[in-house]
């Protein structure tokens, strides 16, 4: 799960000289938000993003620039004035779980990705996250969810895996929510059939617990 | 009373999908036993079976998949793409059986000899893809139907409805682009259920954006829940579109006492259901209408539910 994966490659660039229009304009054209500032030798110096340029223009010409005046100004303007440079970069070599906790805690919506030179490789945005764990919950082919209560001890997973493999039913995922009840865990099999009376029928009878489709959440904490 | 032919033939029993399978010929019979007991038998036209020519599969399926169905049913193998779609070497041919059955009664609907039609076909439609059979489905009855009616009677507006408990995917895909055709499903929440999609931003693609529309509806709801979004989003949407004929992907598996969905329909929302598209047929379509079967698994169940989607097709009070 390397970011040298999942990141996009095909980069729009631009330089510490371009004028703040000229951005703009970029970004509407590829409909992007984020774009990194480089030298000749692509070293990345910067990150302008969209809401950089819309705080350099003034609220009424954003949108039309009808006013000759703010239209000059903002031609004068150029991004290496509205860029941000003291960055959180992240390497080719980072993993998908060391972005999704930089997320997390930075609140950023895209980062540049860098080589050890300092030369940019790609950048990696939320929507590149979000691409990647469609594919591994396996929600982008046709199944069925179902979330079972297990014990939080060892062996379960394998007994419900079991139960399922006996059916031969293939799985798109398994997700676990590790907080539940006390001592318990929920586990979500992302099963690709629409038979899955039959797999209930047989947990039920294995002694496993079935979750109330609308008690289902996977981002509970653990309780104090 | 309306004339209303009912589409039953014996040899959809011989699709077999081995044991243990939801999707089982006890199904056809059932629905039967339903019919016959209910005294209907002699006031519907029985139709029989044809196999369907081959052109009118390939407006929806790629030839290639057709020749692949072929080929592994002749093999003898018991299921294709998926474990789910269980089969035997009969299952090609009386899929071409399901469909040609069901655009003869289109052709008789067309041609004004009966008003409407319920179809009980086996193997079911609505999941099946261009190219791939999915969820007990390898040839998508109600897309075929709908093309049928476009190309052979110049039908330019065909509405869609599928209230099958599972969304109908591959009915969506069909005519995602085509704003002559439109697509409605209710069906249980994609987050919940099979086939995963179906949901309330799927609205169509390019020209055909606006004649796609989805209600999805969380496990544990019932009629309530139900009739309020046919109410909301059905017939404000059929009522713009005015179809010149209407189809119905019906499926009976969102109903209370059948394990396949966490939807708990009553025997009485099916009525009321088609009594609304009853109505809708009668505004727009001059009556036509044709009913083909998909889903709808609890046998004990089916009997009374087919007698009533029969009562309602008949405008027997």
């Amino acid at each position: 799960m390397f970011v040298s994966k999942s990141m996009t490659r095909k980069l729009i660039t631009t330089t510490p000289e371009t004028d703040v229009l000229t951005v703009g304009k970029m970004m509407k054209e590829n409909q992007i938000r984020h774009i990194p500032v480089v030298d000749e030798g692509d070293i990345l110096l910067g990150m302008v993003t969209d809401r950089d340029v819309r705080s350099a223009m003034s609220s009424v010409a954003h949108e039309d620039f009808d006013s000759k005046d703010e239209r000059k100004k903002l031609s004068a303007l150029t991004v290496k004035e509205i860029m941000t440079r003291d960055l959180v970069t992240v390497s080719p070599l980072h993993t998908l779980q060391d972005v999704l906790l930089l997320f997390q805690k930075h609140h950023y919506g895209a980062l540049p990705v860098v080589d050890d030179k300092g030369v940019i490789k790609g950048i990696i945005s939320i929507r590149d996250l979000v691409r990647a764990f469609i594919n591994v919950m396996g929600i982008g082919e046709p199944g069925a969810l179902l979330g079972i209560v297990a014990e939080d001890k060892l062996g379960q997973m394998k007994n419900i895996v079991d139960i399922i493999t006996e059916e031969n039913i293939s799985m798109g995922s398994i997700l676990v929510a590790r907080h539940w009840e006390e001592g318990k865990r929920a586990v979500f099999p992302y099963l690709m059939t629409l038979n899955k009376a039959r797999i209930k029928k047989k947990l039920e009878e294995a002694g496993y617990e079935l979750l109330d489709p609308l008690e289902w959440h996977l981002d509970q904490l653990p309780r104090k | 009373m309306k004339r209303t032919g009912f589409l039953y033939d014996e040899r959809y029993l011989y699709h077999d999908t081995g044991s243990y399978h939801p999707e089982t010929s006890e199904r056809l019979p059932a629905i039967y036993k339903g019919i016959e007991e209910g005294g209907l038998l002699e006031k519907v036209v029985l139709l029989k079976a044809k196999r369907a020519d081959l052109k009118w599969i390939e407006t929806v399926h790629s030839t290639d998949y057709i020749r692949r169905f072929e080929e592994v049913c002749l093999c003898g193998n018991t299921c294709l793409d998926s474990t789910d779609n269980q089969m035997c070497t009969e299952t090609f041919d009386i899929a071409f059986l399901a469909v040609g059955g069901i655009l003869d009664a289109a052709r008789r609907v067309m041609e004004g000899e009966l008003d409407n039609v319920f179809c009980a076909v086996r193997p079911p439609g609505h999941h099946a893809e261009h190219s791939q059979a999915m969820g007990f489905c390898y040839f998508n009855n109600v897309a075929i139907c709908a093309k049928y009616l476009q190309i052979e009677f110049g039908v330019e507006r065909v509405g869609i409805i599928d209230f099958d408990v599972h969304h109908g995917n591959a009915t969506q895909n069909t005519f995602e682009h085509d704003p002559t055709v439109f697509y409605y499903s209710i069906h249980e929440h994609p987050s919940f259920a099979f086939p995963g999609t179906g949901r309330e931003f799927e609205k169509g693609v390019g020209k055909g954006t606006g004649f796609t529309l989805n209600s999805p509806v969380l496990p544990g709801q019932g009629d309530q829940e139900y009739k309020k979004l046919i109410k909301k989003d059905f017939i404000p949407a059929f009522e713009k579109f005015k179809p010149q004929m209407i189809l119905v992907s019906a499926g009976f598996d969102g109903h209370e006492d059948d394990d396949m969905s966490g939807i708990r329909l009553t025997t009485q929302w099916y009525t009321w259901m088609m009594e609304i598209i009853m109505n809708m047929a009668e505004k727009f379509c001059k009556g036509r209408l044709i009913s083909i079967l998909e889903g709808g698994y609890c046998i004990e169940r089916l009997p009374e539910l087919a007698r009533n989607h029969i009562k309602v097709l008949l405008e027997e009070k």
